[in-house]
């Protein structure tokens, strides 16, 4: 069977390694040639006895977003699991205990498992004590006891185990191996009786790449030292602070810098001193950093310095729901700051883009003398997919564009008025290069100055250099996929949010529906000629994002001056695929743009 | 005018004129700032540091347009940012000489929570925090370290707060160096300066400063002419306990070097960072130094 397309579903209580459960299966699941996209939900207490799911689904090509409906769950902990039996598809599978100390408050999980859902009891805890002398083994016995039950290759978890805890000694390594094998041999001798089968996986054939299980913030890293980024300067935030706890330990490796900072004040103003000092430097935070940072940005527009803030957006508004997705930080990242400060504004849409987001945002920030927002949001940053990287970088290196000789001394303008807005920039330890940059209104030669005309010409400057961004070499602005004629419906998204829209298009495509969706990466400067362009072919254009206000669909709106259909949800996951479907099915069945508000 | 002639030529010939822009102070006539631009060019001049590899930051206030003074790299950043800021040139370059200059109200208001964390890390720049007590630049408000009962706008009545003593907590916070002058004496004040931009690490110089305009009645010359005294002879500078009595000891306390001693800096433990990693270390001028 080659159309593998299996969701498997780890419920847990924080301290059962739920996590470390999937995150072995995913990494034994690319290992072994399928194609991963997985996402983790845990709770913000370190302790306690909070929920934590590990959700993946394994495919032969690349999947977009994860199903609504799992093919088999794996429960740890029955009375977290039992609400999620009903996910689980008809025929699916759902492994548990069969030997708990205590019964779940909603009694046993084998009472909630409905006629149709094969039911597997393993005595994890008995195997686990038997194989390990603990019961601590029982997620990896219960792990190998799902891999034997669907003769998933044996070595790829050795290899994946053995690489995991290596770090704590040879001994506990062997141990856990021993865990999974018992559980492997109990699973493989259980009786079949669901429909979940995993065909051959299709290896990967593209020359020159290398396939790496990655979630979004790591390949955010990934992007930073393809591009040779120098300095970075942090202050810890859920969900960004894994993208600084990698750069901490890589970026000494590659001779380069970072400092964690007091603040995220601090650590934007590092950033943009680093900035002047002519080297590729970054930062990194959420919403509540990206609000503190909104007056430094403000200069960085104003100065003319290139920086990279990389925005892992959260639950909001203030502290929010920290370890809860959303995509509320869209206006923050667009007008944050005060006065008319534009910069650049790009949102990947899956882990791949966060790659070639982060190392094209060193670029632009340098081409465009300007701060540069990168906006993922905790499912982007967390969740797992399998890219395959090419072995080269391909960022450039430098694209400063530096003042010729003749131009510097003591008449240097580094602020010159030039064709297309980007003056020729000397940094320090340039001889006759010396000029000081303000936030004050200046004339070309930085000197404050605020006469209408120069505010006027400064102001035009600074946006007209921006539109360099659109027609950035190698950068995907806004891309269309599906119907590339007329059709009914349109679905326009952005970040992370796009993978569900394209699952709702293939969807809705099955069902006869012409439909078509156009993702759009750069979000300021606008693409308007490609958006508007879409929006001309469909009847009408929905707008699925993870806000409450339709923060996106405002801007295409007040943008364009054309209406859209808003569809947002705030559960704190992402969107379900279902929900965008059903306003598919309303819109093409009445094929006409409703009025938004 | 004899006398002014040979001060002009003494100037003239100094060759400090270099390091100064053509652009002309904002400052009031009379304000200790005047001092402390000269007191920079020459210090520069003094320690032979080409104008294209040293970087003046500073914030917002009457001090913060010192930057435009000087024909130097300089950055005009915002309210209390100029040590994070200048923080971040000197890691991204370790071969420049990185100024922080700011005002009372920058320093030890607004940006007030930087100065523990650039003094702990010891980042191998300047700080010349000007101090008039007072906030110049918005027309003569109270300002953290102006005194108590003090009479501004913003406290009409009188200024309900007690001050802050900056000396006193720079030398908490482990600045390295630690050093007071005053812009009535300008030769001490250049002395000092180059002193604290010939430390290496984080160099904290605290200028008192009158503003002649916003107070008549509390930091005037005539008043600072009247305290002001130099630290005592054998002062030990290694002693951070001495330092800290001085800095409790007479209003204002002496002036002179508090504090000096030496400390490995940011950049020699960003360095010792990528050597525990194994990468390597990129090629600088100022490795010699380092590796010292």
């Amino acid at each position: 069977m080659d159309a593998t397309d299996i969701q498997i579903l780890i419920v847990g209580s924080a301290g059962d390694g739920t996590i470390a459960a999937g995150n072995i299966l995913r990494q034994a699941l690319a290992e072994a040639g399928y194609k991963v996209i997985s996402f983790d939900v845990y709770p913000p207490e370190i302790r306690g006895f909070g929920k934590c799911i590990a959700r993946m689904r394994a495919t032969i090509e690349q999947a977009y977003s994860l199903k609504q409906q799992s093919d088999v769950m794996l429960s740890l902990d029955d009375s977290h699991a039992i609400p999620h039996v009903a996910e689980v598809r008809d025929w699916g599978a759902v492994l548990y205990e069969s030997k708990p100390v205590a019964n779940a408050p909603q009694g046993h999980i084998t009472g909630h498992i409905r006629p149709g859902q094969i039911p597997y009891g393993c005595a994890i805890r008995e195997i686990s004590e038997k194989a390990t002398g603990a019961n601590r083994s029982r997620n990896i016995v219960a792990l190998g006891y799902l891999a034997g039950l669907y003769r998933l290759p044996r070595e790829a978890f050795h290899a994946i185990i053995d690489r995991q805890f290596k770090k704590r000694g040879a001994e506990v390594a062997s141990v856990n191996r021993k865990a999974f094998d018992e559980g492997y041999a109990a699973g493989a001798g259980a009786f079949k009786l669901d429909d979940v089968a995993f065909g051959p996986p299709k290896p990967n054939v593209v020359p020159g790449t290398v396939v790496e299980m990655i979630n979004g913030n790591a390949a955010v890293v990934k992007g930073c030292l393809d591009a040779g980024i120098d300095c970075f300067f942090g202050y810890p935030i859920t969900p960004a602070t894994t993208i600084m706890e990698r750069l901490a330990t890589e970026m000494p490796r590659h001779g380069k810098r970072l400092v964690q900072t007091e603040d995220e004040i601090s650590a934007i103003s590092a950033t943009i001193g680093a900035g002047f000092a002519g080297t590729r430097s970054a930062t990194a935070t959420s919403g509540p950093g990206l609000s503190l940072m909104q007056e430094m940005l403000g200069l960085g527009t104003m100065a003319e310095v290139p920086s990279v803030v990389f925005v892992s957006q959260r639950g909001g508004p203030s502290t929010g729901m920290p370890t809860k997705t959303e995509q509320s930080d869209l206006n923050s990242a667009l007008f944050g700051g005060h006065g008319d400060a534009p910069r650049i504004v790009m949102a990947p849409t899956n882990v791949e883009g966060c790659y070639r987001c982060a190392g094209k945002a060193f670029e632009m920030a340098e081409a465009y003398q300007t701060p540069v927002i990168v906006l993922l949001d905790l499912y982007l940053s967390n969740r797992y997919e399998t890219v395959a990287f090419g072995q080269k970088s391909p960022f450039e290196p430098d694209v400063n564009k530096r003042p010729r000789k003749q131009d510097l001394g003591a008449g240097y303008k580094r602020f010159a008025l030039v064709e297309g807005g980007v003056s020729p920039r000397a940094v320090p330890g340039d001889a006759g290069g010396m000029h000081i940059v303000t936030g004050l209104e200046h004339n070309e030669l930085g000197r404050p100055a605020d006469s209408a005309e120069m505010h006027l010409a400064m102001c035009d400057k600074r946006l007209d250099k921006l539109k360099g961004a659109l027609v950035h070499p190698d950068f995907t602005v806004a891309k269309r996929f599906g119907a590339m004629g007329k059709a009914a419906v349109g679905l326009l998204a952005w970040g992370s949010t796009f993978g569900e829209c394209l699952e709702a298009m293939f969807q809705a495509e099955k069902e006869g529906i012409d439909c078509s969706a156009m993702k759009v990466v750069m979000l300021s400067p606008f693409p308007e000629e490609a958006v508007s362009a879409f929006m001309d072919d469909c009847a009408a254009v929905l707008v699925p994002e993870l806000n409450h206000d339709g923060q996106f669909a405002r801007l295409v709106q007040g943008t364009l001056g054309r209406k859209v259909v808003k569809l947002t949800r705030v559960p704190g996951v992402p969107m379900r695929v279902s929900d965008i479907l059903g306003e598919i099915r309303r819109l093409a069945g009445r094929n006409l743009p409703q009025a938004a508000e | 005018m004899v006398y002014l002639e040979e001060k002009l030529k003494e100037v003239q010939d100094s060759g400090r004129l270099e390091y100064r822009s053509k652009a002309l102070p904002t400052w009031c006539p009379g304000c200790g700032y005047f001092a402390m631009v000269d007191g920079v060019a020459h210090a520069l001049n003094a320690l032979g540091i080409p104008k294209e590899n040293t970087v003046v930051v500073s914030g917002i206030g009457c001090s913060s347009r010192f930057p435009f003074f000087l024909d130097t790299f300089g950055m005009h950043t915002l309210h209390g940012r100029a040590l994070p800021t200048a923080t971040g040139v000197k890691v991204a370059n370790e071969d420049l000489t990185v100024l922080a200059v700011g005002g009372d109200g920058d320093g030890f208001a607004i940006g007030c929570g930087h100065l523990p964390h650039v003094a702990k890390r010891n980042v191998d720049i300047t700080y010349l925090l000007f101090d008039n007590g007072i906030y110049g630049l918005t027309k003569g408000q109270t300002s953290p370290t102006s005194a108590k009962g003090f009479k501004t706008p913003t406290s009409p009545y009188e200024n309900p707060d007690q001050p802050l003593n900056p000396l006193l907590m720079m030398l908490s916070y482990g600045a390295s160096w630690v050093g007071q002058s005053y812009a009535g004496q300008p030769d001490h004040l250049k002395e000092m300066i180059v002193k604290a931009m010939a430390h290496r690490g984080f160099s904290y110089l605290h200028i008192l400063s009158p503003c002649v305009t916003f107070d008549k009645t509390h930091r005037t010359y005539g008043n600072l002419g009247m305290t002001v005294r130099p630290v005592p002879a054998g002062h030990d500078t290694t002693s951070q306990d001495a330092a800290m009595r001085l800095a409790t000891g007479g209003d204002p306390p002496p002036i002179g070097v508090y504090y000096a001693v030496p400390r490995p800096t940011l950049g020699d433990s960003l360095d010792g960072l990528v050597v525990k990693a194994g990468g390597e270390l990129p090629r600088r001028r100022g490795t010699a130094r380092a590796a010292e």
